[in-house]
């Protein structure tokens, strides 16, 4: 037995809720109550110039007309493609990726995941910046790039004689603004993927080599399912960030969704809603549909990647 | 035989795929393609650089400028002159110093109770904050604002640092880190040893989360550094102002001054660079140790 | 990989482990001494002015004279983007606290707060500002009059609309001054003239021919998009008339697709692709200063087409309701010394290019003076006369939703040719579906 001097001991019993009260004292404060204060918005009609008293009890009002609200269906359709199409090539680049810079460079590898990473460090202002100089339809670097390409035998049928009006033309804005996501955020998800498979035992390799399978079969019976807790993280987060696109097609539109708001995600129309229109309650209700929308499918994720060792 | 088991981790994939011919011109191509992935990375970053170097004329032009131009000073000296850019450099500095401390410190506690223990309603909790993750930041504007006037904590820098603190995201990545990286084992020997819970937490568990803690630190500094919502709702006085907020108001609708904006925004990233490179190590390690297992 | 020798890098690692332990507390002890504001020796009033650029110049530019006409009042500017401002409005005035003393607010938004109540009634005591309502141009002052008749703002500044034209390209072409402005359909006429002769465009966008037009004819008591009664406008021959002017100007390839702002439309400036421009009178010092220097001399001002008169941009002052009510006098005395008195608003004029709307600084001989950018022209009487031509409209609270669902419909009409008539329905559908909201 040890001597030990007379100490007051955290009974075990109470150190989880010791450990918690600090995050649980903010998260009710600062986590909790604005989620209060948005579902209790979203039953009634409100200003926010007028003043609190100016709110007004509405019922189930305001989902009603966010459900057959014919511009809130079109913004969900535009967060799907554009979550889709900017996430989906993110985690099918970064994969190849972070297995080339795994296997291939050695010495160079912090500089290469380095520089791959750092548009998640640039801010926003810069990004807006730079991305509307660079898609600019007679001076913007993309649109050089494609004219001098198209000079080329081959690619130059494939490519339209017209420079591209990027961020005014309704069809090419979706694919501008899951460029710019694209650029942000693969860094993010090659960094996860290289760190995965520094975890990978070689000996895993090693022994499918004795076996006699091809590179193609190792990646895809040791790397893929070594990966995919890792996976199932990333995807999450692509899909609970995907769903809230907000501030790539906030400055790729200049904050109005663009020409028939084809660059307009569910949460510009929340944001529109709230500063733009005047419609608090509104842009509430239409916070917890979306709400509901990305819980949905962040369940479904869950299923699809479900880890049988991870907590829960 | 007992050559290629020494040689584990990462040296035998490259020999490998360095010997046949063709796989030698593969490799060279997948090499390109890093290198031009790596151009398309870094350009917007780069021509950030440069235009913070040049006039605001120079900026329109068309071509745009491709290299340094020589009008830094004068764009330094706009920045200075218009806005208190090195005092809100400094609230910056302090606030996400601050914001990483406490967010470090409170994530991972809150981390280590949900990974190790078990307790009533956990899974309720959790799910509580993680749905937090899922409102958009500007719907909680109005409510924050409410919460922090009744605290009177208006202008203050703890309205910035202390919410953050109680990041949902923070938490995520701790609980999944403690799950895997602190061996149940340590824990209990710790126990039957005599040792404090707390002590245990402070000279067990957070020496453990090491790479996961550098891992928050860098994230939660890169967002309160370039946060401006929270400092728009909290901050009302000039001198409170964080560096976004301060070069936002830059912008004028019609008079905006492009080479200053742009020399600003380019002094606001360096530190974020410095501390990237300070921690890259950490980050690579510490990204998935947890979410790997 | 390791640089270092072992021993250092221990040392290292102590080192980083007692600051990292230290750094927490000291943060925290020094977060809880470090006072909010800095404490002022001399107790005295401050008054704070919430602005945005570019009047919060115009506010700095007047706190010297305020300052010797009251040493103990200080002046405290908070400026901030102009969204960013009127958010931050926006939100102070939801919980009616840390609200400013005097709210600088552009024309866009005065309209939305003055519905809501936001704003104190200048009519009452101690404003008393009815009677000196009648100083300034009339449109600016109708617009903030709520639907009681109550006054919300002052105005400081207004942006009196005008035309920019090229004379040399108009020359090149064999059109005159009088060819633009005789009708829409005569400005168009020379638009395809003029790029048949020089391959400049007549315009930025289509898009500007459509917000002018629809602006033109509008009933007293009615807004552009809903009319008094709050019913749907758009399925009207002034909107169709605006879509098929913004079609023929598409289609005949006279506008350079360009967004105002964009380095697309400095640029076309700079090459000398536009032909004319539409915007506030402000737009003139924007060319002369940066946007195109080079073509000092060749632009000349003129008002828009077919009589019409329109605003582009203007500023208000106001006092929001909840704000200090020991300071509302002195808020009021620097609304009036910055509005109300021509030395100050000429002052503004000549330094910051901010168009006065004190009707008193009318006769001012600066007004007579020629611009050396508009090749010696006197626009500026051009300008005064136009702003006392322009007549207010009605805001409505989906005024901003209308005008998004209008460009839309324009775009699908200009873009995949959709028929104006079902533009328009379609938009008047969904107007009238949100009218009541």
């Amino acid at each position: 037995m040890t001597l030990n001097p007379v100490k007051w001991r955290l009974p075990p019993a109470w150190t989880p809720y010791v450990l918690l009260s600090p995050f649980i004292i903010l998260f009710l404060a600062f986590g909790l109550f604005p989620l209060l204060f948005s579902f209790y918005l979203s039953f009634h009609s409100w200003e926010p110039s007028a003043g609190m008293d100016a709110m007004q009890y509405v019922g189930f009002g305001n989902f009603i007309f966010s459900l057959q609200d014919e511009w809130f269906w079109k913004s969900l359709k535009n967060t799907f493609w554009l979550a889709a199409a900017s996430g989906i090539p993110q985690h099918l680049i970064a994969i190849p990726l972070a297995c080339f810079i795994h296997a291939g460079i050695k010495r160079g590898r912090n500089l290469a995941v380095g520089v791959y990473f750092m548009p998640y460090i640039t801010s926003t202002v810069a990004i807006a910046i730079m991305f509307t100089a660079l898609f600019s339809t007679n001076f913007g670097l993309i649109n050089q790039a494609l004219k001098e390409l198209a000079n080329l035998p081959l690619i130059g049928n494939l490519l339209p004689a017209e420079p591209i009006d990027w961020t005014n033309n309704s069809d090419t804005i979706k694919p501008a603004i899951a460029i710019v996501v694209f650029w942000r955020y693969v860094g993010f998800n090659i960094v996860l993927y290289l760190a995965a498979l520094q975890t990978i035992p070689a000996d895993l390799y090693e022994a499918a080599r004795m076996d006699g399978a091809g590179r193609l079969q190792q990646f895809r019976y040791i790397t893929l399912p070594s990966l995919r807790p890792i996976m199932y993280f990333g995807v999450t987060l692509s899909v609970i960030g995907g769903l809230q696109l907000f501030e790539e097609p906030f400055i790729l539109t200049a904050g109005n969704g663009g020409s028939d708001q084809a660059g307009m995600t569910a949460a510009i129309y929340l944001y529109r809603m709230a500063f733009d229109f005047n419609d608090f309650g509104a842009a509430s209700a239409m916070s917890w549909l979306l709400f509901a929308v990305v819980a949905a499918l962040t369940w479904l994720t869950h299923r699809v990647f479900h880890v049988r060792n991870s907590p829960t | 035989m007992s050559l290629d088991i020494q040689m584990t981790m990462t040296d035998r994939p490259r020999e490998r795929l360095a010997k046949s011919g063709d796989s030698r011109m593969a490799l060279w191509a997948a090499y390109a393609l890093v290198a031009i992935g790596s151009l398309a990375m870094v350009a917007p970053f780069y021509f950030m650089f440069v235009f913070a170097t040049h006039t605001r004329a120079e900026i329109f032009n068309v071509p745009p400028p491709l290299f340094f131009g020589g009008s830094l000073r004068e764009n330094v000296a706009m920045l200075s002159e218009r806005i208190s850019f090195w005092h809100s450099l400094g609230w910056s500095l302090y606030v996400a110093l601050a914001s990483t401390a406490l967010t470090l410190l409170f994530c991972s506690m809150a981390g280590y109770a949900f990974g190790r223990f078990e307790f009533k309603g956990k899974k309720w909790l959790f799910a509580l904050v993680m749905g937090t993750m899922l409102m958009p930041s500007f719907m909680n504007m109005i409510p924050t604002f409410l919460a922090m006037d009744a605290l009177g904590w208006i202008d203050q820098p703890r309205a910035l640092y202390l919410p953050g603190a109680a990041s949902a995201f923070g938490i995520f990545l701790m609980r999944q880190f403690v799950a895997s990286s602190i061996p149940t084992e340590l824990i209990d020997a710790a126990r039957m040893d005599g040792c404090g819970e707390m002590s245990i937490y402070f000279r067990i568990v957070l020496p453990l989360l090491r790479p996961a803690l550098g891992t928050l630190g860098l994230i939660t500094f890169i967002a309160s550094w370039n946060n401006f919502i929270a400092p728009l709702v909290v901050m009302r006085s000039p001198e409170m102002y964080t560096l976004p907020l301060a070069l936002r108001s830059l912008q004028s609708p019609i008079d905006t001054q492009w080479g200053a904006l742009m020399a600003g925004s380019a002094i606001a990233t360096i530190p974020l660079l410095v501390l990237f490179v300070l921690s890259s190590r950490q980050l690579i390690s510490g990204l998935t140790t947890g979410a790997v297992k | 990989m390791r640089t270092i020798a072992r021993p250092t890098q221990d040392r290292i690692g102590k080192l980083r482990g007692i600051v990292r332990r230290l750094a927490l507390p000291a943060l925290l002890l020094a977060s809880f001494c470090i006072p909010a504001q800095a404490q002022t020796q001399t107790p005295h009033t401050v008054l704070t002015v919430a602005a945005f650029p570019s009047v919060d110049d115009i506010v700095k530019a007047a706190i010297p004279e305020w300052n010797r006409r009251h040493p103990d009042v200080e002046i405290k500017l908070v400026s901030r983007q102009y969204t960013d401002h009127h958010t931050a409005m926006t939100t102070s005035l939801s919980t009616r606290s840390h609200l400013p003393d005097v709210m600088a607010l552009e024309i866009h938004f005065v309209g939305g707060f003055t519905r809501t109540g936001a704003l104190d009634d200048l009519r009452l005591p101690p404003y008393n500002f009815e009677a000196d309502s009648t100083r300034f141009v009339p449109y600016a002052v109708a617009q903030v009059t709520g639907p009681h008749g109550e006054l919300t703002a002052v105005p400081t500044d207004i942006g009196p609309g005008t035309l920019l034209y090229r004379t040399d390209i108009l020359a090149k072409a064999g059109v005159t001054e009088a060819d633009l402005t005789r009708s829409w359909d005569s400005y168009v006429a020379a638009g395809i003239k003029i790029k048949a002769a020089t391959g400049a465009f007549l315009i930025p966008n289509a898009r500007d021919i459509k917000e002018i037009v629809i602006r033109t004819g509008i009933k007293p008591g009615d807004g552009i998009y809903f009319d008094g009664n709050g019913h749907a406008l758009v399925d009207t021959p002034r909107f169709a008339r605006a879509f098929e002017l913004a079609r023929s100007v598409r289609q005949h390839g006279l506008d350079a697709g360009v967004l105002t702002w964009s380095s697309d439309w400095a640029e076309a400036f700079r090459h000398g692709s536009l032909a004319t421009q539409m915007s506030g009178a402000w737009a003139a010092g924007h060319l002369a200063n940066w946007l195109a220097p080079n073509t000092a001399g060749l632009w000349r001002a003129s008002q828009l087409p077919e009589g019409v008169y329109a605003a582009w941009g203007g500023s208000y002052f106001a006092i929001p309701k909840g704000s200090d009510p020991a300071h509302k006098a002195l808020a009021w005395e620097f609304i009036r010394m910055l509005t109300l008195e021509p030395a100050m608003q000429l002052a503004a004029f000549k330094e910051q290019n901010a168009f006065p709307a004190l009707t008193a600084t009318y006769d001012d001989p600066f007004f007579k003076e020629p611009i050396a950018f508009l090749g010696g022209e006197r626009a500026r009487e051009l300008w005064r006369d136009a702003a006392m031509h322009i007549s207010a409209v009605r805001v409505h609270k989906q005024d901003a939703f209308a005008e998004e669902v209008v460009n839309g419909e324009l775009d699908k009409v200009m873009e995949k040719g959709k028929d104006i008539g079902e533009a328009l329905a379609d938009a008047q559908r969904l107007l009238q579906s949100r009218a009541s909201r």
